[in-house]
């Protein structure tokens, strides 16, 4: 388990990478799916498959079609990687780079002051616990996200709506 | 220790001829096409082919942000999904009370669902065609 956690940990953190790095959109997108789904083996590692797969359901199926569709409409052409390289300056990255080096500073002095002995592993959650404790005990909240996810379906049919109001009868 | 391990091919024996059968399959199915079809190449070919038409214009044409629209609804319904999921691997251990639960969480986004269609968020087409069919 510890060799899988390592591993899927280094292949999301090179993907992650490049997606930074990449020129073309969807080669970043692509990158992004890659770095989502080591993130879901980090969690099948670390022993939570519901957390894994909902991972793999939500944000490397559901939320990388939003962004597909997004980079679709944004009809990028051929001067988009041209933008990009000359974006893609020093004086661009350096603040967030160095703001990001800063917390990384922050976390491996944190993890060399802790406990060295610690190691990859711990109780597997099965999603049938999980499932358990949601309509279980939890289950107001279920029904509270079912309210949030009302109010998301009623403001999506709104923001989606077109501008002039047709001429024929909606409320038929 | 290799007692486990037998037990476990004993088990998992079927999921392995599984895999193996449709790597085959796949390896069978490209190898096989390409070792008998013919070849052919030209000028002509390498164009996009249209119904016999040549292709004109840019493939960079502006989208209706509807399209938009029907992704953010798979993303809402997805995460309804995850939640019928939880229940569903669960169903006999959270009984008649995890059941009422789920139903009521679906009767709530079957409401919106309801309401999303009779207001016409899941046209496809930006615009309707008075006498179209509908599609």
């Amino acid at each position: 388990m510890e060799v899988a956690f390592y591993l899927s940990g280094l292949v999301a953190v090179l993907a992650t990478l490049r997606v930074v790095t990449s020129i073309n959109p969807i080669h970043a997108l692509l990158y992004l799916i890659v770095s989502l789904i080591a993130v879901a083996m980090v969690f099948f590692a670390l022993g939570a498959p519901f957390a894994g797969a909902l991972e793999v359901i939500i944000y490397a199926g559901a939320i990388m079609v939003l962004f597909v569709f997004v980079v679709m409409m944004l009809n990028l052409d051929e001067g988009v990687a041209a933008q990009e390289r000359a974006w893609f300056k020093p004086r661009i990255w350096l603040g967030p780079a160095v703001l990001s080096a800063i917390l990384l500073l922050v976390l491996v002095a944190t993890l060399w002051r802790g406990d060295i002995g610690l190691v990859i592993e711990g109780e597997t959650l099965t999603a049938k616990a999980v499932g358990t404790a949601l309509f279980g005990p939890w289950l107001i909240v279920v029904e509270l996200a079912a309210m949030l996810l009302l109010a998301a379906l009623v403001t999506a049919s709104h923001v989606g709506r077109s501008q002039s109001p047709d001429t024929r009868g909606d409320e038929s | 220790m290799s007692q486990t391990a037998t037990a476990l091919i004993a088990e998992q024996w079927a999921v392995g001829v599984f895999v193996l059968a449709v790597l085959t399959l796949c390896v069978f199915t490209a190898g096989v096409a390409s070792l008998l079809g013919g070849r052919s190449w030209g000028r002509a070919k390498s164009l996009p082919f249209e119904s016999g038409v040549v292709g004109a214009g840019s493939a960079r044409q502006r989208f209706s942000v509807k399209f938009y629209l029907v992704a953010m609804l798979f993303v809402i319904f997805d995460i309804e999904a995850v939640f019928l999921f939880g229940w569903a691997v669960a169903v006999r251990e959270v009984g008649w009370s995890g059941f009422w639960g789920a139903a009521v969480f679906i009767l709530i986004l079957l409401a919106g669902l309801i309401y999303d269609s009779r207001v016409g968020a899941l046209d496809w087409a930006p615009r309707r065609r008075p006498p179209g069919p509908a599609t």
